[in-house]
């Protein structure tokens, strides 16, 4: 009999899927994204049990659900804190993080940024339908200016937010957008993101099929396409300009694909305590040490 | 008792606070003890503070009421704290500076010294006044000056010799200032004692509890813990700063999730911004540690003064029920064991544990003996063993005793979601598409049924969930919690002295409560319940508990402690129109 020690393929091939059927629509953009983020754990054989994958409140919490590996389904938009605990207290874990863009844009937007400065080794797949789906739909940070939804009936008045430009300004160190029409694409992007040493934001185009008329799969099909080799992802600069160009197109052209990488030290190969190793198997203060820090209010 | 009660009073950036340390150390090391306690304004530079320091041969239970030796650095100094002198108080301020012709020189003790020029020609630098200033006290005192030399040693080495030397030159010439000699004769009794304030005994203790994670930010008058832990990172245990208290309490849930012993702080404000989270604790069952450093509230209300308001917040902040435990240490002592019995709580119970403190707790500073390193021991609770849960683990086991063991991400075999949906035993939800299907309304009734056995297996285990009582057969009993015991501790002691039969009766945990020997321990007695708040919220939580009413009450919400003295004669008036 071959055990799974000794054919590292069929280790490599175990599904992560837990197989609790998805609570969303038929046709809803999150179960490629799904299915991508098990391709993507399938192709780099990561330790179930070393896994955990994070999520906020949204459609988007599903996730961890349809997962076997560790999972949270925390807080609506608080994923991002969560997700740095558990990194700095176990650096073995690969830390996931699973959101929505009213989850990670609206309500949890604050710790975006802080996120990305401090470039910690966690990986954030971010589900943007540009609608809040679970609340029955009500605009999201991410609708486009115009856009009729039940908290905007006479049209949106708000310029949406751009993610890709906020995370590469405010450090992400990689930044990258997928189309849940394609997820074989998306898995790549994902893999690699966790691959990337630091914080990686992949922004997902994941179609509402219930409550976002507008940005329907026909509609980003008509805009959509890859970056190619002509994309120099090293370059902030350029990656800002292709980031904008959704914006700058009028939405006539939205560029999908790795837009910005650079390897910069993370925060836990510079935290002077977890440079001693995870948080978790450190031992506790002896008598002695106890002492010693007491012994200088004497 | 024979205590002196030396303050020393300028601006903000005047650096009181560190000549006054200085004091209180060469005082503690010379077997007096110290306890002391600083006026200061949410500004950075000038306004008025003030550091009093009371030295004595025996423990005080306060800073003391009234002033022995007044250091004026400013006008304001003289003008704010003469109604504070006691007859033939010494008064040393800058002659240059101050003028002291509100005081009568028959009254009080004039000393005038140039504290500033004698600075800038021993140092060159107007901040050592202050230690001119001390020097002076010291002489005053009669302490032996070679001992603020170690002391001063000691302290400033590591910014080298030349600040060790203008020190200890400053001092000697405050020390050696004509006129300068013995006024006051306290004998210490040869025992080195440490001098901490509450903050630091709590963040030590949290250390010495196993402590691996600490976030926070930043907020008066919790910040020092934050200090502590960012000084002593080396000591290895990590400290985080996080953009918002949201943040933080989200980031210590990871961690203690993950299996690191966690704790966050915070003071009011940020505690409102941690509640939802709190909650989130609450239902996933993480063994975190939230500290609560009360301040004068509401909102932003008196950044720098204290109040004991927050009690009832922290028992019912959050939306549904789950079980907590809130402790609020009286004591040095009790600061010191409580961040590590609160770690140890919070992983055997599996819940939020919450640490009330108060500015005044926080940060005054008294001399301690020692710490009781023995009584730390650290318990984890339960926790599974690998491989047992075959890759469907139920993390939410309907346990008898409502813990279930849990496991850490990383531990093969024992995978699950932790959620903040209601769920079943592996974690799955309850919401969605179970929701209101009759198996799942009944398990939604079972697993909160699970979390809640938990506060009868804590009342069943642990012995701490009642007050203390001292001298059961007094007249008259005071009820307080939190800080404001070693007042009414001193208070007792005060009226003691008088012929006036008082006993007390503190909390040091508030939730959960033995209601059957709470009331036992406060039937029949006549109770005063004292405390730094408007609302009476001790007596409120021991009506609940008990349904024992106590309409005697010493209320004090004015953002400053209460003090023994003062309280003291407002225990005479209550007693006088006891109800």
């Amino acid at each position: 009999m071959v055990t799974n020690e000794q054919q590292p393929n069929a280790q490599a091939k175990q599904s992560y899927a837990s197989g609790i059927k998805p609570v969303w629509c038929p046709g809803c953009g999150d179960h490629s994204v799904s299915m991508a983020l098990n391709k993507a754990l399938m192709e780099l054989g990561i330790e179930k049990s070393k896994v955990l994958i994070v999520a906020g409140i949204g459609c988007s919490s599903a996730m961890p659900h349809q997962f076997s590996t560790y999972g949270v389904d925390s807080l609506h938009g608080r994923l991002l804190p969560m997700a740095v605990g558990a990194k700095l207290a176990n650096g073995d874990l690969t830390v996931i993080g699973t959101g929505g863009d009213g989850d990670g844009y609206g309500i949890g937007g604050g710790h975006l940024i802080h996120m990305a400065r401090r470039n910690i080794d966690i990986t954030y797949v971010v589900m943007n339908n540009e609608i809040y789906g679970l609340t029955t739909g009500q605009a999201s940070p991410t609708s486009m200016m115009g856009a009729k939804t039940k908290s905007t009936p006479f049209g949106d008045i708000e310029y949406p937010l751009n993610p890709l430009t906020l995370a590469i300004s405010a450090g992400a160190t990689y930044v990258a957008r997928g189309f849940a029409g394609d997820p074989m694409h998306l898995a790549e992007l994902i893999k690699n993101g966790i691959s990337h040493k630091g914080f990686s934001i992949i922004d997902v185009l994941s179609p509402c099929v219930s409550f976002n008329t507008l940005n329907t799969y026909d509609w980003f099909r008509q805009r959509v396409y890859k970056l190619d080799q002509s994309h120099d992802p090293t370059n902030r600069e350029g990656a800002l300009a292709k980031a904008l160009e959704c914006e700058e197109s009028d939405y006539k052209k939205m560029p999908i694909g790795l837009f910005y990488r650079n390897e910069k030290p993370t925060y836990s190969e510079m935290d002077m305590v977890i440079k001693k190793g995870a948080l978790i198997a450190q031992p506790m203060p002896s008598g002695e040490e106890i002492r010693d820090v007491i012994d200088e209010y004497k | 008792m024979t205590s002196i009660n030396v303050r020393i009073a300028g601006a903000n950036g005047d650096g009181l606070e560190s000549s006054g340390a200085l004091l209180t150390k060469v005082a503690a090391r010379n077997g007096l003890h110290v306890f002391a306690h600083r006026g200061y304004q949410s500004i950075i530079r000038g306004g008025h503070v003030w550091y009093q320091i009371r030295l004595s041969e025996q423990k005080p239970w306060s800073y003391g009421d009234g002033i022995d030796i007044l250091v004026a650095l400013n006008q304001d100094a003289v003008d704010y704290q003469k109604s504070r002198l006691k007859d033939n108080a010494i008064v040393i301020y800058d002659a240059g500076k101050a003028d002291v012709d509100a005081l009568d020189p028959k009254k009080y003790r004039l000393v005038p010294i140039p504290l500033l020029d004698i600075a800038m020609k021993t140092s060159g630098d107007a901040i050592m006044r202050n230690v001119v200033a001390i020097g002076a006290v010291m002489g005053f005192m009669g302490m032996d000056i070679r001992e603020l030399n170690a002391v001063v040693d000691s302290t400033f080495s590591k910014k080298g010799q030349q600040v060790v030397d203008s020190n200890i030159k400053a001092a000697a010439a405050g020390y050696n200032y004509e006129g300068v000699k013995k006024a006051y004769d306290l004998k210490g009794d040869g025992k080195g004692r440490y001098v901490l304030d509450g903050n630091t005994a709590l963040a030590m203790g949290a250390y010495a509890g196993g402590c691996k994670f600490y976030a926070a930010y930043p907020m008066t008058p919790a910040t020092s813990i934050m200090h502590w832990f960012a000084a002593h990172e080396a000591k290895g245990a990590l400290f985080k700063q996080a953009e918002d208290e949201i943040s933080a309490i989200m980031m210590t849930i990871g961690a203690a999730h993950a299996g690191a012993r966690a704790m966050c702080g915070t003071s009011g404000g940020g505690f409102s911004l941690m509640v939802e989270a709190l909650g989130f604790a609450g239902m996933m069952e993480a063994p975190i540690v939230v500290v609560d450093s009360q301040r004068t509230g509401p909102s932003t209300g008196l950044p720098s003064k204290t109040e004991q308001a927050d009690l009832l917040f922290a028992m019912f902040a959050s939306q549904g029920e789950f079980p907590r435990i809130v402790m609020s240490p009286r004591t040095m002592e009790e600061c010191f064991k409580a961040g590590a019995d609160a770690l140890n709580l919070a992983e055997r119970y599996q819940c939020p544990v919450i640490i009330l403190m108060d500015q005044y707790i926080s940060e005054h500073i008294e001399s301690v003996e020692d710490f009781d390193l023995g009584s730390v021991k650290i318990d984890r609770g339960k926790i599974a063993t690998a491989g047992a849960g075959g890759g469907r683990f139920k993390r939410y086991e309907l346990a008898a005793d409502g813990i279930s063991p849990r496991s850490m991400p990383g531990m093969p075999g024992l995978e699950f979601v932790a959620t903040s949906y209601e769920h079943d035993e592996y974690g799955d939800l309850v919401s969605d598409v179970r929701s209101g299907i009759d198996e799942h309304v009944e398990m939604r009734r079972k697993m909160n049924d699970k979390r809640m056995r938990k506060i009868d297996t804590m009342l069943k285990s642990e012995t701490i969930f009642v007050p203390n009582v001292v001298d059961d057969g007094a007249g008259y009993h005071l009820v307080t919690f939190g800080s404001t015991t070693e007042s009414a501790t001193e208070a007792m002691e005060i009226l003691k002295q008088q012929g006036i039969s008082v006993g007390l009766i503190s909390f040091n945990y508030l939730l959960p409560l033995d209601k059957e020997k709470t009331k036992r321990i406060l039937s029949g007695k006549k109770l005063i319940d004292v405390e730094c708040n408007f609302t009476a919220q001790l007596a409120q939580v021991i009506m609940l508990n008990t349904g024992i009413e106590i309409k005697n009450r010493i209320l004090k919400y004015d953002g400053e402690a209460i003090t023994g003295e003062e309280l003291a004669q407002k225990v005479k008036d209550a007693i006088a129109n006891f109800k």
